[in-house]
């Protein structure tokens, strides 16, 4: 090779390693001060100092009496095992619901025609205008009427019973997959019943597990409703949000920060885990789409 | 015939003498719900114990105990008054929303004994517990107000007798005296304690702050608040003010006192508001009495029982217990009159205090406006040089704003 | 002028419309009637008689399940007339005129309450009867002409379904029936009712002196709006208040949706431009910022950046080689803070607090935007920038050419909604601020804060002050808010389908 083809070859790749240096440097910083509270976190989980520590970032004692405190010795405010036992309830069975009325409304949205389609999707739309602590009221003497406040089972039935309304992602998925099939189906005999479990549901699984896992992660982080719903206060009835965030309470913050920290941090696990998961499924749900040709 | 009608002679008789036959007395069974501070869980836990031991030949109780902090039970009963407890405690300054919202049961059994055992219709306890001439609640603790501790270490007596000695001091040391002003809680004790008015009747407020005096009294506030040996400081970071011993010296209630005890130990000293300067004059600081109160549901399926567990719990025995165990200053004067309780400081500091103290009698409007007034000041919004007086109107017509609807 | 007009003749083309929807609507219904009057004319007295009995003409036609199924049903709604319609509706007027009153019995240790009325159950479950009342003639009258139908099937011999039959139907040419059942009673219950109590309730005076069941609550018209929209009531300030947070809350709608979809996109080249290494990992430590519960991580931030927090204590240490100047005396010097703060105010200062809930709001936005476009740009044709390239084109007219616009296409409807979505960002605001004590005295006189917004004002006013009369009327304004915005946004992106303009 030449002198100066070489010389631009070694130009080209000294460009590209500074540009290689420069661009993961600025994400190494951008990354570091993104995660700069999470640090705080995870740091204050470990502190002896019971409230906030404000004058030092990193606690000058480190202990894990936090986390010991918080699984096996409970008290008047915090319960957590109790709390993550019944978040896990409510979880569970207010995900199975949510899911199924999802996917019910947006596959007959999707695929079924019949005269009043339209004008429930419109209705569906107007509702989602409204701002849901408006109602927290009107829900709350409802369930009142029906003997049900106070008991997980509200928490659940509020979880689920409007979640048909969040149609649109799931209909968005259904309506890639092409109409052949069902009409293949058809052909063969098959009612709409059959089409919709034998057929439709087993090709559907990104946008499922997107659905299930969007709805079993709802009643971990609400902290509104479920403070509503619960009048007894009794702290064996609260849910993770509801117990963590009364921890922060005006009184009771200077005893219970760190505890309040390793709770945190204890939900934040499992949490993010399945959040990751579930941005896995909605790409590929809604890029993928599973059925070609 | 006269067989039919010896037959029903013998069932006449055997139906009669079936009735008649003493029956084993089924006791009643009664079911209770109670709210107490989440800090008093034990305490509360103990003191059912013994009442349903004291009451056990009467009644068969099943009494289940809830945590809410007495700060914010006002907010819990209303959002529900059938749900909420059937006995719940809460501080004297929400006895006026809860009386206007008919959550309140009347104390109608052994009205006289608990007056009487709390001092008297014209102690603070007691007028704090009464409305329109009844008995709405009944006194729990005479110590929710709020008096000065210091370090001793930095302050001598005499200097903490006038706010500008405190100042002073506070400044030569490099800590900080705090007094949070952005709260109306605090801000009474500048207003009231120059003469003037704040009253309550029933529906609104009146308030005359905004005259010549009120103006007045807003410079001496601003002054303290650029003083540079003062802060101001909300509950948290009092705390932590304590904690890092940034400050030595401030005004707030019992709940706080045990972080200053245990950080200054035997330096801790508590005593009355000092006195400020007003126009060349010392003027001594007034403060809201503040006492907690048993408050009984008024929609309660058990008036009677819930009447008297609300008296078991401020009674006499159990007030000295309450502060045994958690160091509240008691409004059973008996319990108060103890060797035990006068040493405390913090107590004896309320009862210095009480002579120039005043039962909380406020409505809803109050607190917001005050407490904006005060964040102008800290914010420096608000300067001697400002317009104090419009400040000073606006703030009152907020206070005596009609609640709206 | 210019987009006022736009407005005004945008109003102009959706009022013509929507009365062409009612008139057809009006005309669809009186052809419905109609044909009710015909087949009721025309049908046999069995047809006649189901307007009186609903299961009459099942019976007739052998459809014996059913016929008892409609005649339970018509049982049950005469019964729930009796015990639930009649004696709420009859109060419906005034909501109740009959005082809580309640009078201690020591002698039977029980309170003696009188027969009060209850306006909240007074409303709701005269509410619900109105529903239930529809609902059922409407059912019943549809009945008329099923009857009708099944006489003329009769008549020709065509094979009437039995019961079973119709279970299978169920499964296939009803299915949508079947699917919809279960989601749409658990919307109508816990989402539609619920609104219309809401909206019935800004027209009483249902707030902290009017609680049921104690005390009784009233219409009183129109009074609750006029107190929001004009400054005319002369002590409490709620009209001021409104228009200071409803400003606020389009600015921060605007800042946080835009400054959010720039710094995501952003975010988005970085990672997947083709000098970074492990962009996975990246990838993830940004999502893990969003994963982490918000109720956890912006009470952390609250904390974070107290008046007197580990973020100030920070900033109060001196600046490295300068002796006694600390970072606090460097911002006072430059006239961001007042000259006798020995601390930065990060969310108790008016101005300041605006400025960290918007970079705060970045901090937990720029990730979300980041995934949504990465997914986007990795499904960009690669195509298009190689002839690109080829033609000449330089690296920024490939971001400005290709990249943007489709990213502008795909991503429409998501600025739009999240654009909705910060107006209703209840978490973000309420989670940092909602103990900020503000020193705007005629905001306070309203429970408002200079950070709030419509919705955090909303509940504040629900949950510390009752006053839930204001409240609905504040949530019938954001909802007409949201709405405005969605209709004008989608009705822009499909008028400017530039979609085959880069296909």
């Amino acid at each position: 090779m030449s002198k100066t083809a070489q010389q631009i070859k070694n130009a080209a790749k000294l460009k590209k390693r500074i540009r290689t240096v420069i661009h993961n440097g600025l994400l190494a910083v951008i990354s570091f001060f993104w995660l700069i509270p999470i640090f705080w976190l995870i740091a204050s989980a470990f502190n002896t100092d019971r409230g906030v520590n404000i004058r030092q970032f990193f606690p000058t004692t480190w202990t894990l009496d936090n986390f010991y405190q918080l699984f096996f010795q409970t008290d008047s405010v915090a319960n957590f095992p109790r709390w993550f036992l019944n978040t896990l309830t409510v979880a569970v069975f207010a995900c199975i619901i949510s899911s199924l009325f999802v996917l019910m409304v947006s596959y007959t949205m999707s695929r079924l025609r019949f005269n009043m389609r339209k004008p429930l999707m419109n209705v569906g739309i107007i509702l989602g205008l409204f701002p849901g602590v408006l109602s927290m009221i009107a829900i709350y003497f409802i369930l009142k009427s029906l003997g049900l406040t106070d008991s997980l089972l509200a928490l659940i039935i509020v979880y689920s019973a409007s979640s048909g309304l969040g149609y649109l992602v799931a209909k968005g998925f259904f309506d890639t997959i092409p109409k052949s099939l069902d009409e293949a189906a058809r052909i063969d005999g098959a009612t709409q019943w059959d089409v919709f479990w034998r057929i439709i549901i087993p090709l559907s699984r990104p946008i499922i597990v997107y659905t299930v896992l969007l709805a079993f992660l709802a009643p971990w982080v609400d902290f509104v409703f479920a403070n509503i719903i619960m009048t007894s206060r009794d702290t064996n009835k609260f849910t993770v949000a509801i117990g963590l965030y009364n921890m922060l309470d005006r009184n009771l913050v200077n005893n219970y920060f760190s505890l309040f920290t390793a709770g945190a941090v204890v939900v934040s696990i499992p949490i993010s885990v399945l959040f990751i998961f579930m941005q896995k499924f909605y790409v590929e749900g809604v890029t993928g789409g599973s059925v070609k040709g | 015939m006269k067989k039919l009608f010896s037959l029903m002679l013998v069932l006449i008789s055997v139906f009669g003498l079936a009735a008649c036959q003493p029956k084993e007395e089924a006791l009643e069974e009664v079911s209770l719900t109670v709210w107490a501070s989440e800090l008093d869980q034990t305490l509360m836990q103990t003191m059912i114990e013994s009442f349903k031991e004291a009451y056990k030949d009467e009644a068969i109780f099943t009494i289940t105990l809830g945590a809410v902090s007495e700060a914010t039970a006002k907010d819990q009963v209303l959002n529900d008054i059938e749900a909420a407890a059937d006995v719940f405690a809460f501080a004297d300054d929400q006895i006026n929303e809860l009386y206007v919202a008919g959550a309140l049961q009347e104390v109608q059994e052994n009205t006289a004994e608990v007056i009487a055992a709390n001092g008297g219709a014209e102690a603070g306890a007691i007028k704090a517990a009464t409305k329109n001439g009844k008995l709405y609640a009944y006194p729990m603790t005479a110590d929710n107000g709020y008096f000065l501790f210091y370090d001793k270490s930095v302050y001598s007596e005499n200097d903490v007798k006038t706010l500008d000695g405190i100042l002073a001091k506070a400044q030569a040391d490099g800590s900080k005296f705090t007094m949070q002003i952005n709260n109306g809680w605090y801000l009474y004790s500048f207003f009231a304690g120059a003469g003037l008015q704040l009253t309550y009747n029933g529906t609104v407020n009146s308030a005359n702050w905004n005259n010549a005096t009120g103006v007045k009294v807003t410079e001496s506030i601003i002054r303290m608040a650029t003083h540079p040996g003062y802060i101001n400081l909300n509950d948290a970071g009092f705390v932590s003010g304590v904690k890092d011993g940034s400050v030595s010296a401030g005004v707030n209630g019992v709940w706080n006192a045990t972080e200053a005890q245990n950080k200054w130990g035997a330096n801790y000293a508590a005593t009355k508001l000092p006195t400020y300067t007003l126009d060349g004059q010392q003027v001594q600081m007034s403060s809201f009495a503040g006492y907690k109160l048993m408050g009984v549901n008024a929609l309660t399926l058990q008036p009677y029982w819930a009447m008297k567990l609300a008296e078991w719990f401020t009674n006499e025995d159990n007030q000295i217990l309450r502060f045994q165990e958690r160091g509240l200053g008691p409004s059973n004067v008996n319990a108060a009159n103890s060797t035990e309780v006068k040493a405390s400081p913090a107590i004896s500091a309320l009862a210095q205090q009480g002579a120039f103290a005043t039962v909380q009698n406020v409505g809803g409007n109050y607190w917001s406006p005050t407490e904006t007034f005060g964040n102008m000041i800290v914010n420096a919004e608000l300067t001697l040089q400002g317009n104090i007086q419009e400040a000073l109107n606006i703030m009152v017509q907020g206070i005596v704003a009609q609640p709206i609807g | 002028m210019h987009i006022l007009q736009h407005l005004n003749r945008y109003l102009v083309k959706k009022l013509k419309q929507l009365t062409i929807q009612i008139h057809s609507l009006g005309s669809k219904m009186k052809k419905g009637f109609l044909n009710l009057f015909q087949d009721f004319r025309f049908g046999d007295i069995y047809v006649k008689l189901s307007l009186l009995f609903m299961g009459i003409g099942f019976f007739r036609r052998h459809q014996i399940i059913k016929g008892i199924l409609f005649s339970i049903l018509q049982i049950g709604f005469i019964l729930f007339l009796i015990f639930t319609g009649i004696p709420n509706l009859s109060k419906y007027n005034t909501l109740g005129t009959i005082q809580f009153e309640s009078v201690y019995n020591p002698i039977t240790r029980r309170n003696e309450v009188n027969d009060y009325d209850h306006s909240f159950k007074i409303l709701l479950y005269g509410l619900i009867s109105i529903i239930v009342i529809f609902t059922y003639v409407y059912i019943h009258l549809k009945n008329i002409q099923t009857q009708r139908k099944l006489q003329l099937l009769e008549e020709k011999g065509v094979h009437i379904n039995t019961f079973k039959e119709d279970l299978i139907e169920l499964k296939d040419n009803r299915f949508h029936v079947t699917l919809l059942t279960f989601p749409v009673s658990g919307i109508i219950f816990f989402t539609i009712i619920p609104l219309l109590f809401m909206i019935l309730v800004a027209f009483t005076n249902y707030d902290q002196l009017h609680m049921p069941p104690t005390k009784l609550f009233t219409w009183v018209g129109f009074r609750n709006f006029e107190i929001l929209l004009t400054t005319g009531s002369n002590t409490v300030t709620f009209g001021y208040a409104f228009r200071k947070v409803l400003t606020w809350t389009l600015t921060w709608a605007f800042f946080a949706t835009f400054l959010n979809y720039i710094g995501g996109i952003v975010l988005a080249l970085l990672i997947n431009s083709k000098y970074t290494k492990v962009p996975k990992l990246w990838r993830t430590i940004f999502v893990i910022t969003i994963a982490v519960p918000q109720f956890v991580s912006l009470l952390l931030v609250r904390h974070f950046f107290a008046d007197q927090g580990i973020m100030n204590t920070l900033l109060s240490a001196d600046i490295p080689f300068l002796n006694d100047y600390s970072w606090i005396d460097f911002i006072r010097q430059m006239g961001l803070i007042k000259a006798n703060r020995e601390f930065v105010p990060f969310l108790t200062d008016p101005v300041w607090s605006k400025v960290m809930l918007i970079l705060i709001n970045c901090w937990i936005g720029f990730p979300y935007v980041m995934l949504i476009t990465t997914g986007v740009l990795m499904n960009i044709p690669k195509d298009l920038y190689e002839s690109a390239e080829i033609d000449g084109a330089n690296k920024f007219q490939l971001f400005a050419k290709i990249t943007m616009p489709y990213m502008l296409f795909v991503t429409a409807p998501y600025l739009i909604t999240n654009f909705v979505h910060n107006l209703n960002n209840f978490n973000v605001i309420y989670l940092l601020t909602s103990t900020r004590v503000t020193s705007n005295q005629l905001l306070a006189n309203a429970n408002a804060s200079d950070t709030d917004l419509l919705v955090t004002w909303l509940f504040k006013l629900t949950q510390d002050y009752y006053n839930y009369k204001m409240a609905s009327v504040i949530g019938i304004m954001m909802f007409l808010l949201s709405a405005i915005f969605t209709l004008l946004a989608f009705n822009y992106t499909i008028k400017s389908n530039k979609e085959d303009r880069f296909q």
